[in-house]
């Protein structure tokens, strides 16, 4: 039971890792100036 | 202070100065592809591991892929390590018999080495057997630091390179880090330490029978291979519950100095490839020259503060000379064979370059040293590094230092001909905000919950060093501890690992966004208005910029800790 919730929080916290990436892709696509919640 | 002690710290800065190009040269070599010493070995092995993995290895990564490629082989790493240590007791070379790892345990050590961090919160020779150190531990020390190096050289040609939309093939640097970098010095330096007294066997623990008739198990195991990457891959996880303080580990003065060799050649050797690779070797100076100056602030510090000994003992004979109250300086938690040159030497090293490994008790330095050595992880750890991070660790620096002088000048804010603009500022400020936020947010956390208070060692501001400390390494991927606190329970194991894990990849993804941004500029022609990086003003430029940055985040709680201590001591106060 806790290998399961312990493997669960590792995939959890690599998914957030890989969400923050593509965020700051989004950061380095938006044009200068521009607020990126606009 | 001594003039040996003196002698003993020159002839590691000369000998690390003097290393610094040949390797430099030689990892730029290696990460271009071009031709080295070893490649007619070794390519064929190269070439057969891609075929293997199915990588291609002509075929360049933008930034996101290259960190996506870098996230995924960090997970299947953890789980992998994970799995072997709960699996521990029915793997093989376990003569001690030893139990599976605790869940939260097993978590939190699976991150630690993955993350290149080496927290350690269990006993190596109690805890893991033969097969989990040399395939679980051993195994993760090679690849956390080949894939930081991997990182560094991403950003290296982000500079580099011009309207380029790639910054290199993620699983070709870690190929060629592993087969080409660690495994030839590693290979050379096991040896040495075999050489030089280290065990390096599987035969079980060897019982002794002491002289008053006890029986007395005397761990040992294969802990020259592991000490070698230990300290090349400024990871730092001992074999040993005592690290290198272990005579096991680093039995003589020749081998505590091959040791911090180990631990400083290739962070330095990167900041030479950097400026190889961008075109200007004076700049990689420039940047070792930044490193060479805050590590001597510590180092003197260390050993000055060490060497005058504690005021609380010395108080203990007053009728003395204020020489001979205590000759021998803070002898408390070092090694004799060491001394406090060896012990401040060490500890410097090993908490500038993120490596974490000990050769004397950091809980047992005076409060004042034990807040030089926080002060090396709270910089992030940008005084050589451990090999990558480190260097990238400065180059982010050095973006905020053009940047803050562009803004008081009015230069355009350049390095290396390429424009700092709003996003890599952005990006740079993310990277740099993740270490203070982990260390201090989780202390804050862990100071205010039972759980956390539960593991102290001592009350007051010492306490309050131990918890801070245990997080600043964490999140700082150092791994040293400030021993005191007890850390083995789920409520550290678990915040430590979300602290490493912050520390390690929130770090990265912006560090390799930055190198993606730029590797897509042109670069930028030298003009009346460029701010010059590779002159002497530069170098005191970018140490006001590291000691303001880590000063205005951490200066509060130093002064919590062991500031407020240092002052008690004075008035002989203990905690």
């Amino acid at each position: 039971m806790l290998d399961a919730i312990m493997l669960i929080l590792i995939i959890v916290c690599f998914a957030l890792a890989i969400a923050y990436a593509s965020f700051c892709d989004r950061l380095l696509q938006l044009p200068t100036g521009r607020d990126l919640l606009a | 202070m001594t003039t040996t002690g003196w002698l003993e710290i020159l002839l590691f800065v000369a000998v690390v100065g003097s290393l610094t190009r040949p390797l430099g040269g030689y990892l730029q070599r290696v990460y271009s592809g071009e031709r080295t010493l070893l490649r007619p070995l070794l390519a064929s092995i190269e070439s057969a591991l891609y075929r293997l993995a199915g990588v291609k290895p002509d075929v360049e990564q933008d930034w996101l892929q290259y960190a996506i490629s870098f996230l995924i082989f960090h997970a299947l790493g953890i789980v992998a390590l994970y799995g072997l240590l709960r699996a521990q007791s029915a793997l093989p070379l376990n003569p001690l018999n030893l139990p599976a790892v605790a869940p939260d345990l097993a978590l939190n050590t699976a991150v630690s080495f993955t993350t290149n961090t080496s927290w350690q919160s269990y006993a190596g020779e109690t805890t893991l057997s033969y097969f989990s150190q040399m395939t679980g531990i051993t195994v993760q020390s090679f690849l956390s630091v080949a894939a930081g190096m991997a990182v560094a050289v991403a950003l290296i040609r982000g500079f580099a390179r011009r309207r380029s939309a790639t910054v290199g093939n993620f699983w070709v640097d870690l190929t060629r880090g592993t087969l080409y970098v660690l495994l030839p010095i590693c290979i050379v330096a096991a040896l040495l330490l075999i050489a030089a007294g280290i065990p390096q066997t599987l035969s079980p623990a060897a019982a002794a029978t002491t002289l008053e008739g006890a029986l007395q198990m005397i761990a040992r195991g294969p802990v020259a291979s592991q000490e070698a990457i230990k300290l090349l891959s400024g990871d730092g996880g001992g074999f040993f519950n005592a690290n290198s303080a272990h005579p096991f580990e680093n039995p003589t003065s020749l081998t505590n100095l091959i040791e911090v060799l180990l631990i400083f050649a290739l962070g330095a050797a990167l900041t030479n490839c950097f400026g190889r690779m961008v075109g200007s070797e004076r700049h990689g100076w420039i940047l070792l020259c930044v490193m060479a100056i805050l590590f001597g602030l510590g180092v003197g510090g260390l050993y000055a503060v060490e060497a005058g000994g504690n005021p609380a003992l010395a108080a203990l004979h007053p009728d003395r000379p204020a020489d001979l109250r205590q000759p021998a300086g803070n002898m408390e938690g070092k090694e004799v064979r060491f001394g406090i040159a060896g012990s401040a030497l060490f500890a410097e090293v090993s908490t500038a370059s993120s490596d974490g490994a000990v050769n004397s008790m950091h809980d047992s330095f005076l409060p004042l040293s034990g807040g030089i050595l926080l002060a090396n992880m709270m910089v992030d750890e940008v005084i050589v590094g451990a090999p990558g991070s480190g260097l990238y660790g400065m180059l982010l620096f050095c973006i905020v230092a053009v940047f803050i002088a562009g803004l008081m000048i009015g230069r355009t804010p350049e390095y290396v001909g390429k424009k700092i603009g709003s996003t890599e500022i952005k990006m740079t400020i993310l990277a740099l905000i993740c270490v203070p936020a982990a260390a201090l947010g989780l202390a804050a956390v862990a100071c205010i919950l039972e759980p956390g208070l539960a593991g102290l060692g001592n009350a007051g501001p010492h306490g309050f060093s131990e918890v801070l400390y245990a997080y600043t390494s964490a999140a700082a991927t150092n791994g040293s501890a400030f021993a005191g606190l007890n850390s083995n329970s789920p409520f550290y194991n678990l915040t430590l690992a979300l602290a490493m894990f912050v520390g390690r990849f929130l770090v990265i993804v912006p560090v390799l966004a930055v190198a993606g941004s730029l590797a897509a500029q042109p670069i930028t022609p030298r003009s009346s208005g460029t701010l010059p990086t590779d002159r002497a003003l530069f170098v005191f430029l970018l140490v006001g910029v590291i000691v303001i940055v880590g000063g205005l985040s951490f200066l509060p709680v130093l002064a919590l800790g062991p500031l407020i201590e240092q002052l008690q001591l004075l008035s002989l106060t203990l905690y």
